[in-house]
């Protein structure tokens, strides 16, 4: 191994991840953190700390030159991104290169290609992915009405730049499209500094298919299978298994090679994850984006191979070959991960930063929980929501489940809240034990609960 | 005996006609809680006898204390007259669409109850305020950018009739 030292540039769980798997190959970590995260668990438990920047996140975790200066200050000679923040900036890899400094990731050009959508989207198209029905770039509100006329209602009002659910806009009726389209710019904007909107059709019954993907320098590349990230509120993920268990054995086969396919076609290195729409009604499934970085859900995949995707991640930017063939690659049985926020479920989901009090995290065998939370944590309001993932795995689905709902009752955290009591109620359904749902499911069922009763305090 | 997971969705296809809310399967090592309704399935379950219930006294207590240290919340400013628009949630609150831009409401502007009113941006995600009330900007309370909190008073506005 080359690399000694590498500069997390993240923080919450991911650093946390990220700085084990440094300890797991005998490399150094120095984490970047903002002032909101000085007394951090990450902090804690990296080698060495070195502050970047204000709490606010443009002025720290999403500053280019502060995270350089960070690395070369510190001695480090790599930098590893985490999911989020500057993870698919190609300005931060292009930076590290400048500086000579390894990025633990794939190429700028890779990262630019498959962060802007709409080219995403034309590379996919020539290597004979089929994309779902939608248009190029809308200007304006009247440009996507017209879109929207022309493959019908329900559309998505998409960001080119966006990525992992942020700047989506669902828009059912015709009414609706120009605030959304105003909403959905600005957030762009704000988020990726690019307001460039396109269309997609909705499709209704659908699954979110993913595959993990791994390149070498060496040209090597395969598949370490297939994700359903199904449940999904506001698009953003809350349940997440492997393997896809409602894919027939010819259309896993498929989804994965067309996968391959686009990675090695553009010469991908490094993890990353292809991600695909299944049409359930017509079983056809379509390119939806690539994320050139590692994911919040990346345990799942883990748990099912063996595999250790973030030490995987260093040997490849240290220039080793991957560690394995695909026929190397064994699935054991299956996972399922609960992504934890501070948020209040009873109420609209509101974020709920503040200070922990009580936190008992679930333990047994098959059951593992990454976080930054801790007794005495003070959970700032200045990022994002997510506070745990519980994964467990088990030798089927109804077992796993089963193992699920277990570990999520032995959860316990006081002080602020969480969707642990959500979630705790959503592994029970019926529909989701049966496996019966699609990406609306979840919402649906937030919008028939029956509503909570007066707060009392 | 071991049930295999074909013999569990089979019990469970059978099972799914039946009226029930909540049921405990146990079968062999297997415990299995299905629900068909909503939180009176884990509400049950957290009373069955797991580990959740011990903890509550603590965690009412642990409440109680992490009340009593923070500062006093913003309340929301009552004056003769007007209604107030209060932050729907914690963040930074934005009066205009962008910067630079032309801010969403000014002191007089006319603004019915679906205009919206700024911006409160909360972990990543931008979120429209919605006035809720048709009526007159009376007075902007808090600055564009500036950290808002739940419930806290963006805008006084002088409220007027259908017309």
């Amino acid at each position: 191994m080359t690399i000694s030292r590498v500069l997390v540039a993240n923080r919450g769980e991911i650093a946390l991840r990220v700085i084990r798997a440094c300890r797991a190959l005998g490399i150094e970590s120095v984490l970047a953190v903002s002032e909101a995260d000085r007394e951090s668990l990450p902090a804690k438990m990296s080698d060495r700390v070195v502050c970047i920047g204000p709490a606010r996140a443009a002025e720290s975790y999403l500053k280019v030159e502060a995270i350089i200066s960070a690395a070369l200050g510190s001695g480090a000679d790599a930098v590893h991104p985490g999911y989020g923040f500057l993870a698919e900036r190609p300005e931060l890899a292009e930076a590290c290169v400048e500086g000579k400094i390894k990025f633990i990731g794939p190429s700028a050009e890779n990262i630019r290609r498959m962060g802007n959508k709409l080219l995403a989207r034309g590379l996919a198209r020539n290597y004979g992915i089929l994309l779902i029905p939608g248009s190029e770039k809308v200007g304006n509100f009247k440009e996507a009405a017209l879109v929207a006329k022309e493959v019908g209602f329900p559309i998505l009002l998409k960001a080119a730049a966006g990525g992992g659910g942020r700047g989506i806009k669902i828009v059912t009726e015709s009414g609706e499209i120009q605030g959304a389209f105003e909403t959905a710019a600005a957030e762009a904007r704000a988020a990726f500094g690019d307001e460039t909107l396109y269309v997609e059709r909705y499709i209704p019954n659908a699954r979110h298919i993913e595959v993990q993907i791994l390149g070498d320098s060496f040209g090597n590349v395969i598949h370490v299978g297939e994700r359903d990230c199904s449940l999904q509120r506001r698009h953003q993920k809350v349940i997440e298994e492997a393997p896809a268990y409602a894919l027939s054995g010819p259309l896993r086969e498929e989804i994965r090679k067309a996968a391959v396919v686009i990675a090695k076609n553009i010469g991908y290195e490094n993890a990353g994850t292809i991600e695909f729409i299944l049409d359930q009604d017509s079983e056809k499934f379509y390119f939806l984006e690539m994320n050139t970085r590692i994911q919040v859900e990346h345990p799942v995949t883990e748990a099912i191979t063996g595999i250790d995707l973030v030490q995987e991640q260093i040997r490849i930017a240290d220039g080793h070959a991957l560690s394995f063939s695909q026929t190397q690659v064994e699935f054991s049985g299956h996972a399922i991960e609960c992504r934890i926020t501070a948020e209040s479920a009873q109420d609209g989901f509101r974020p709920c930063p503040g200070s922990i009090t009580e936190w008992h995290p679930s333990d047994g065998a098959d059951i593992r929980v990454d976080s930054h939370g801790y007794a005495g944590y003070a959970v700032p309001p200045f990022y994002d929501s997510l506070l745990a993932k519980l994964i467990v795995h088990g030798e089927n689905r109804v077992k796993t489940v089963a193992r699920m709902q277990e570990a999520l009752a032995g959860f316990i955290v006081s002080g602020i809240d969480t969707t642990i009591p959500f979630l705790r109620m959503l592994v029970c359904q019926l529909d989701y034990i049966k496996g019966k749902v699609n990406t609306r499911w979840l919402e649906k069922m937030v919008a028939d609960l029956p509503s909570p009763g007066p707060k009392t305090d | 005996m071991d049930l295999t997971e074909d013999d569990v969705l089979e019990i469970l296809n059978l099972i799914e006609k039946s009226s029930f809310d909540f049921l405990q399967l146990q079968m062999g090592d297997l415990k299995l809680v299905v629900s068909k309704g909503g939180y009176m399935g884990s509400a049950a379950l957290a009373a069955s006898g797991d580990h959740a219930p011990s903890a509550q006294p603590a965690a009412a207590e642990a409440k109680k204390e992490a009340a009593a240290a923070q500062p006093k919340p913003k309340a929301p400013v009552v004056r003769e007259g007007t209604v107030p628009i209060n932050a729907p949630m914690v963040g930074t609150f934005y009066i205009t669409p962008e910067p630079g831009a032309p801010p969403f409401v000014q002191v007089g502007s006319r603004i019915d109850e679906d205009t919206t009113v700024g911006l409160v941006e909360v972990m990543k995600v931008f979120n429209a305020v919605r006035s809720g009330v048709r009526g007159v900007v009376a007075e902007i309370c808090v600055q564009g950018g500036e950290f808002v909190e739940y419930g806290q008073t963006l805008i006084l506005v002088k409220p007027e009739g259908k017309g």
